[in-house]
């Protein structure tokens, strides 16, 4: 028993050895001095997991930095990075989940404010130096922010909508008015006076429209996903809509095949082509009466999630999720639709800015 | 000094592969003054694996027995099973979601069954273990891998036996048990017992609630520092609370047993849940809690009836059981008016009818027969979301869907010479119209009688079916999936050394190899839902340590050391789903490759300190493995120690006891963005009344 308790004591002593010591690795803030033409790419992260991040990609130099929020400010940037706007040199990243829109220098990338206790923000338009909109989900409000105090200082109720069914995305402003294109469970383009803060009328188009942009002609363009299978709400073919922002009317619809999805309407600098997702990349111009029967980038066992068109020279930007759990990619294409380069990014890139 | 040197290092070698006891009897752990005053400490009875039971024929099995989970009766399954197996327990915080998996599976690879219903969430296919309180449960086991395929089928990973057994009261029993903690957090717990010769009946009570608003540094956050002007001129990580974090669980579970004497026994086990818990804001949230309302609530009916029926060798048990749920998530928040209104507001109600016919028959020593017959009638109406439709009215998204499960088994157990044993099981599982064949095959050997060493090996083919969520949720379902399927095959070698009242020493180790096909995983689409695949291929495989060593070190002190050790690796092997696809070859994310626990009792008199450790490697977060700065989940380290102190008086005993979890304060994450306690203390105090004694 003696060299049994000989051994077995030494042990007990030994047993906070286990323990180990674990020191939380900072890391280290690094400064960026950004100053070429770049691009911005917001990687939503999971859902729930607060992992988003912010890649920076320089097409002069091929070079991506990648955590870029993170590693010039030595924080998060949250739980599901949804969009990006410039304006006069700041960046506005919307985080959706995390309730917040980060302010950034789009040089340094370091923050220089934020907007907090936002219901599910997914888009901000500025329409003065003192006065921006921000669209919600789960939300029958359209925020009104001060950017310069980073303050909420209103709301403009959008009718047809309770909190629960509450969906606004993408804005697009046409003189005092702005245009907001409704999305979960809606229909509708909403028509907002901007010296008012009211809807003051809308238009109905198909189930679910997704992106709304405008052309050189000064007509919006949105395009529906549909719905889905089994929806209470409805389940139709998607489409593709023209839209005369003078009179509120559609001018022309153009439809997909039920159980296509399209997504991700863009348009280019010169506001004379438009460009989506459809499991392939589509390309069409705004002239067109008919959809385009070729896809202008094929389908090659991507996920293609977002998709951005370089305003200065048309190249083309598709980013594939792969799993949606590891590094995406972005593949960069010239404007007819050569490879050029290709880098990895963050989780679920869904978002681009230029800067 | 060299020979001890070498022996200390040995042993610290083998401290992580400890562990719990196998098959070992309980009932002597608990000394009363008498006992150790008359004869000393007793340490448990080993096993005689010469004599094993033809049911664990070529089994895997970790045994946790009641010492071991009533060790913190505050503690929930989850946490007993996080130091004492080497299951990989998440936890997405403290009194949140807290799934098991085996062996770099999933959690819905993990079979769950409460005195043989199972208890999987139907609609999920997981079991949060954090909702299950070790005061409820008696006797639990874990069946790894192949060895679950003896009791149910569709766990890829292994199974959890949770089961209650007859509290062998003699006339009237009470015991209380208060336990006030930090965090303003209230533990109660109460059994009432009572029995003869014949009857046995229980009621067991526990009400558990915390604020659960404990400090941390956030390390994902930073505070600024503003001027006047709103300009930022500093910052620095906060040190936060963890917000909306508040629980109360409340359980209440009776029992009665009515025992015939001559081979009959009659049961009716009913356990109550409710519970009421927020869900806590991520460490990267920037909403103030005060405007938002993020809650889960759940009431949940267990209750099953049973007739045993023993004869001299065979035997027959038949259940019929009956679950009822019904779950809320609410999430609010106040628009300005001071009335918080639902964002979100899911309801799901789930009723599940359960019958079972299982026996047994032994001709002779040689052969065991079994045949078993379960069906489990699953009702599930799911309220997801309120919208208002293109016509203006309102309608609900969710989906009304019945699915009957039924399985079948027959078993062949064979024995052909006292060392061997062999034993083949044909499963058949039918889930709604989709049938799968579930075939095993197990041998054991007795190397050695001297050490009692028992080789085992064992193969099998399993199924997992998809859940009524993957089949048919609003919005997202897919009811084309297929089931998941596995081949594996394992084996092992265990042995029990001993002297009676001296010491015990067992260990077990085992080598396990899996092949999963078709694993689904729920993805993005482009409509902004998510929606289930059969994607990943998955190669599962590793080892499992396990040892124990007991000893009396003088007639007044024991020490007991148990540990475990896992090397799971679980690596996928898909067709790559892009051609920039990293993640063919890698871990899968989420799981560890390494893992151990151990524990220590030392006893001395009436005093018992307890101490506990566990060890997970880095979880990766990316299915690349790419270790980012922003999704790292480093390797921790987790300590516990409790120290109990009994006293005993002519009409009661009392027993006082304190825990410190989280001894050294580690910062650590179990998942990316859920705060976890640094220290924190519990205080106990229990009375025994002797009624009648």
């Amino acid at each position: 028993m003696k060299s049994l308790l000989r051994y077995l004591f030494p042990l007990i002593g030994c047993m906070p050895v286990l323990v180990g010591c674990m020191k939380w690795d900072y890391g280290t803030i690094e400064e960026f001095s950004a100053t070429s033409n770049g691009l911005f790419i917001v990687n939503e992260g999971n859902f729930q997991y607060g992992n988003a991040t912010l890649s920076y990609y320089d097409p002069s130099t091929k070079s991506v930095e990648n955590e870029i929020f993170y590693r010039a400010n030595g924080m998060k940037l949250g739980d599901v990075a949804q969009s990006m706007t410039i304006r006069d040199g700041i960046g506005w990243v919307v985080v959706n989940n995390s309730h917040v829109i980060f302010a950034i220098d789009i040089h340094t990338f370091k923050e220089v404010g934020r907007i907090t206790n936002l219901t599910s923000p997914r888009y901000i338009h500025f329409l003065s130096d003192e006065k921006a909109y921000v669209t919600q989900l789960w939300d029958n409000r359209i925020f009104i922010v001060n950017p310069k105090r980073y303050e909420i200082t209103g709301y403009i109720e959008c009718p047809g909508m309770t909190m629960e069914s509450g969906s606004t995305e993408q804005m697009v402003q046409y003189g005092r008015y702005l245009f907001v294109n409704g999305w979960s469970y809606q229909n509708r383009i909403l028509k907002i006076d901007t010296e008012t803060d009211q809807v003051v009328d809308q238009l109905e188009v198909g189930i679910q429209p997704i992106s709304l942009v405008m052309d050189r002609n000064q007509k919006l363009w949105t395009i529906t996903d549909g719905g889905y299978e089994g929806s209470p709400y409805g389940y139709e073919a998607p489409s593709l809509y023209r839209i005369d922002p003078e009179t509120f009317t559609v001018e022309k619809q153009f439809r997909f095949r039920l159980g296509d999805t399209p997504s991700e309407l863009q348009i280019n600098g010169t506001g004379d082509k438009i460009y989506w997702i459809n499991q392939d990349i589509w390309q069409m111009s705004i002239d067109e009466d008919r959809l385009p029967v070729k896809p202008f980038i094929a389908y090659r066992d991507t996920k293609f999630y977002g998709l951005t068109v370089d305003p200065r020279n048309e190249e083309i930007y598709v980013a594939d999720a792969i799993d949606y759990q590891q590094q995406g990619v972005v593949y960069r294409y010239s404007s007819t639709g050569e490879t050029i380069d290709q880098f990895y990014v963050g989780i679920t890139p869904g978002a681009f800015c230029w800067k | 000094m060299k020979k001890p040197l070498l022996l200390t290092g040995l042993i610290l070698l083998l401290l992580p592969i400890t562990l719990a006891a196998q098959g070992t009897d309980s009932t002597t752990n608990s000394s009363t003054p008498s006992d150790w005053q008359r004869k000393g400490i007793s340490i448990r009875k080993i096993f005689v694996w010469g004599r094993r039971p033809m049911k664990q024929i070529g089994v895997e099995e970790t045994r946790l027995d009641s010492a071991v989970l009533k060790e913190n009766i505050a503690l929930s399954i989850a946490d007993v099973l996080t130091f004492n197996s080497s299951l990989f327990v998440k936890q997405y915080g403290r009194a949140t979601l807290s799934t098991v998996s085996f062996r770099g599976t999933g959690p819905s690879h993990t079979q769950v069954t409460w005195n043989g219903m199972k208890i999987n969430n139907p609609m999920l296919g997981m079991t949060d273990f954090s909702m299950i309180p070790t005061y409820f449960i008696d006797d639990a086991s874990l069946l790894h891998g192949t060895s679950s395929v003896n009791k149910t089928g569709g766990g890829l990973g292994g199974l959890v036996q949770l089961a209650t057994q007859p509290a062998k009261a003699n006339g009237f029993g009470l015991q209380y048990v208060q336990g006030i903690g930090m965090f303003k957090t209230f533990d109660e717990f109460l059994r009432l017992t009572w029995g003869n010769d014949h009857w046995q009946v229980s009621t067991r009570a526990v009400l558990q609630s915390s604020a659960n608003d404990f400090k941390y540094r956030n390390h994902d956050k930073k505070e600024n520092i503003y001027d006047e002007n709103k300009q930022i001129i500093g910052s620095y990580y906060p040190i936060e609370r963890n917000k909306s974090g508040a629980f109360r669980d409340l359980h209440l579970l009776q029992e009665v047993y009515y025992n015939t004497g001559k081979g009959d026994r009659f049961g009716l086990n009913a356990w109550y849940l409710d519970s009421n818990r927020e869900l806590p804001l991520l460490t990267t949230d920037y909403a103030d809690d005060t405007d938002f309302e993020n809650r889960q609530r759940e009431h949940t009916l267990r209750s099953i009836l049973s007739w045993d029926h023993l004869r001299r060798n065979w035997k027959t048990s038949i259940k019929a059981g009956y679950i009822h749920t019904w779950m809320a998530y609410d999430y609010k928040r106040d628009p300005g008016n001071g009335i918080m209104t639902s964002m979100t507001r899911s309801r799901s109600k789930i009723d599940t009818f359960y019958g079972e016919a299982e026996g047994e028959y032994t001709p002779n020593d040689r052969w065991l027969f079994t045949v078993d017959l379960s069906a489990h009638q699953q009702m599930v109406e799911s309220a997801d979301k309120n919208i208002i439709l293109q016509q203006g009215n309102q309608a609900i998204v969710g989906y009304d869907q019945s699915r009957i499960e039924l399985s079948a088994s027959v078993s062949a157990k064979w024995r052909p010479m006292e060392r061997m044993g062999i034993s083949m099981i044909m499963r058949g599982e039918m889930y709604g119209t989709q049938w799968a064949p579930i075939p095993a095959l197990f041998a054991d050997y007795l190397l050695s009688k001297r050490g009692n060493i028992v080789a085992k090996a064992s193969i099998s083919r399993n199924y997992r079916f998809p859940t009524l969520n993957d089949l048919y949720f609003l919005p997202g379902g897919n009811p084309d999936l297929k089931s998941e399927s596995g081949f594996s095959y394992e084996a092992g070698i265990s042995f029990s050394v001993g002297k009676e009242n001296r010491y015990t020493l067992s260990g077990s180790a085992s080598w396990y190899e899996q092949h999963i096909n078709d694993w689904i995983l729920w993805l993005p689409t482009t409509k902004g839902f998510f929606s289930p695949v059969n994607v990943k291929k998955v190669h599962a495989y590793g080892t499992e340590l396990q040892a124990t060593l007991a000893t009396i070190l003088s007639p007044e002190w024991k020490l007991e050391l148990n540990g475990t050790f896992s090397w799971a690796p679980s690596i996928n092997e898909s067709e790559p789903m892009s051609p920039a696809d990293q993640s063919v070859g890698k871990q899968l994310p989420y799981e560890p490759e390494f893992s151990a626990t151990t524990t220590g009792r030392l006893t001395f008199r009436t005093w018992s300190l307890l101490y506990q450790w566990c060890y997970y490697s880095e979880r990766y977060t990316m299915s690349s493995n790419d270790a980012t700065l922003t999704g790292r989940l480093t390797p921790y380290f987790m300590n516990n120690l409790s120290l109990e102190k009994k006293f005993f008086a002519r009409w009661a005993d009392f027993s006082l006891k304190g825990t410190v979890n989280n001894l050294f304060n580690e910062d650590y994450l179990s998942v990316l963005s859920r705060p976890m306690p640094g220290i924190n203390v519990e205080f106990f105090i229990g009375i025994t009344p002797h009624w009648g004694k």
